[in-house]
């Protein structure tokens, strides 16, 4: 059970020009347990990626593989059932909700999915208490919530659904730093809780470099780097992929320089501070 | 994202897309009425004036640069429209004396037969015509169909009334006088917008209704309403698509569904679209008064628009043309 892009083009068509978003793109996601960011500068044909995984845009040449589900879809397939699948949570997935209360909002998707009533409540539930949601929330109109809690609504929708494979298009735009870790510390609780696979559209370093196990770097419509960070920011050429380096690195070459701690690749602040501790002991 | 063009407006450099939008509205006005003064008469005197009319439009496509199939494509929304008055025009006008028959009476039986296959070819073709490429021409096909089942199945199945099918040449000349006139004004209309930027015409609707000033109406308000209103069009459909695409991912299936699911699937789409645009309305309106933009109040151009020797020449021509055919119609 994966996820799997060969040799996928895709294009938007203007009236006048057509952009290559992708161009030719091979690749492999497991079904289960993996975290992976998807990082690129604008343009780079990140979110086109993430919208050919559940069938939202076809590719014009080439064959997207969801667990079986062939992409571009025979003539009288449904591309529905496929949506369950992959949830997909959008950049500033707040505008989705519309609903009388929050929880009906969060029954939607199931609901969708031909779940019986009670089933779809017993999920939204459940999603809820995943995102940290209370009762009294859920039973208030999504529109007088504060944003953070709304968004938390809103991936709880796509959670309801229980998809295999959860992809999140920049979720932390627009939060504070403290919101911001929130939401990724309950990103990777879903992850370690149900070892489901998690894709990740970010430009944030920090986040790549503290959660993600595999980077894949997109440039101009093509992978230029998939492996995992660690071999990501150890690369001699890793200034040629223009990406900074995350927060803990560039704190670890200011250490070495002023005090001569010696340098040593960590990803997270605790590991980076443990090791900190560490080199004082010495 | 950025394609999305309002209008239709298309980048060429001609006459027509030079001439001042407050001009070439005045001149569309004038042409617009020349073509209903017209009256409706088989007479050659009329239909030299339609078909010199027609001619002009024609010159005015070509020297505009345009490419002749996006003015046709203008045509698709009204074609059925058009066929189906054209169609009740031929048989059910009433000729006067000298009427000549074009081709021998077809005679027609309207059996109990007859009408279970023209409901057969109904349903046939409300089942098939979404995977007929050319739709209108099998349209046609399909009309020719029905009259066809009434003049060939024999007369003894079920009779419920005989009629003939007439054809006068009075009757033809006047249902296409009908439809040249249609297609002309659609024409005119298109060349308009297929030549205008939407910011000129609201230019020029804009000083064309200055006059409404005298009696207190707000026109720079009006004029102000409707040029943001264009602007936000794209921005909106760009977000329409968006929530669009969050719903689908939600298993909102927007090809199909029954009628209660259809509610559904508009109800999640139109209230997120209804919050964006009033936080972008009050946003915009925010930012507006930022920078001191005030309501009614006197407003500069950055672009002022000079009148030159073809806007002129293009009122006066059109302006003539008017008074001749009403100084005809008077006359004869």
């Amino acid at each position: 059970m994966e996820i799997r892009f060969e040799k996928v083009n895709f294009q938007y068509s203007g009236l006048t020009d057509t952009t290559h978003a992708l161009k030719g793109v091979d690749l492999k996601i497991e079904g289960t347990g993996e975290f992976i960011a998807v990082v690129g500068h604008t343009g780079s044909g990140k979110s086109t990626l993430v919208q050919l995984m559940n069938g939202l845009l076809v590719p014009n040449s080439g064959v997207v593989n969801v667990f079986g589900f062939r992409l571009p879809a025979k003539r009288n397939q449904k591309i529905n059932e496929l949506r369950q699948e992959v949830g997909l949570v959008f950049q500033f997935p707040e505008y989705q909700l519309f609903e009388e209360t929050v929880l009906k909002d969060i029954m939607f998707g199931p609901k969708n999915f031909k779940k019986t009533k009670v089933n779809a409540e017993e999920r939204a539930l459940e999603a809820a208490k995943l995102v940290g949601l209370d009762d009294n929330i859920l039973k208030s109109s999504p529109f007088r919530i504060s944003g953070g809690q709304m968004r938390r609504a809103a991936i709880a929708g796509i959670l309801a659904m229980d998809p295999k494979v959860l992809v999140l298009d920049e979720p932390t735009r627009g939060l504070d730093p403290q919101g911001r870790r929130e939401m990724m510390d309950l990103f990777k609780e879903i992850h370690e809780k149900t070892n489901k696979t998690i894709i990740l559209i970010t430009h944030d370093m920090d986040l790549v470099s503290e959660y993600a196990k595999r980077v894949i770097v997109l440039s101009d419509g093509l992978i230029t780097f998939d492996g995992t960070k660690e071999e990501l920011f150890e690369k001699e050429d890793f200034k040629d992929y223009h990406l900074s380096e995350p927060q803990t690195i560039k704190i670890l070459k200011y250490l070495e320089e002023e005090i001569g701690l010696k340098f040593k690749e960590k990803y997270t602040y605790d590991s980076l501070l443990e090791y900190i501790v560490e080199g004082e002991h010495e | 994202m950025n394609n999305i063009v309002i209008g239709q407006y298309v980048p060429r450099d001609s006459w027509l897309h030079r001439l001042d939008p407050r001009y070439k509205l005045l001149a569309l006005v004038f042409m617009l009425a020349s073509l209903f003064v017209i009256p409706i008469r088989t007479e050659w005197p009329y239909l030299v004036t339609l078909g010199s009319l027609t001619l002009i439009n024609l010159l005015l496509i070509a020297t505009s640069k345009v490419p002749i199939m996006k003015v046709i494509s203008g045509f698709r929304p009204v074609m059925f429209l058009l066929t189906f008055t054209f169609i009740i025009q031929i048989f059910y006008y009433q000729v006067g004396p000298n009427a000549k028959l074009v081709v021998p009476e077809i005679p027609l039986h309207f059996t109990w037969a007859s009408l279970g296959a023209m409901i057969l070819i109904l349903a046939f073709y409300l089942l098939t015509k979404k995977y007929i490429k050319f739709k209108f021409i099998y349209f046609l096909i399909m009309v020719f169909g029905l009259f066809a089942v009434q003049h060939y199945m024999p007369e003894s199945w079920g009779l419920i009334a005989n009629y003939k099918a007439e054809l006068y040449d009075e009757a033809l000349i006047r249902s296409g006088f009908l439809v040249l006139r249609i297609l002309n004004v659609i024409i005119l209309t298109s060349l308009l917008t297929l030549t205008t930027m939407t910011t000129d015409l609201n230019y020029g609707i804009e000083s064309l209704l200055k006059p409404l000033k005298l009696i207190r109406f707000p026109v720079d308000t009006l004029a102000m309403m409707l040029s943001l209103t264009l602007r936000y069009i794209p921005t909106l459909l760009e977000e329409t698509n968006k929530i669009m695409k969050a719903q689908a991912s939600r298993g909102v299936d927007f090809k199909e569904g029954k009628l209660k699911d259809k509610i559904m699937q508009m109800v999640s789409l139109l209230v997120p679209v209804f919050i964006i645009s009033f936080k972008r309305a009050e946003d915009l309106s925010n930012a507006m008064e930022a920078r001191g933009y005030v309501i009614g109040a006197k407003r500069t151009k950055i672009d002022e628009y000079k009148t030159k020797t073809p806007d002129i020449i293009s009122l006066i021509v059109t302006s003539l043309i008017l008074v001749l055919i009403i100084v005809g119609r008077i006359i004869l």
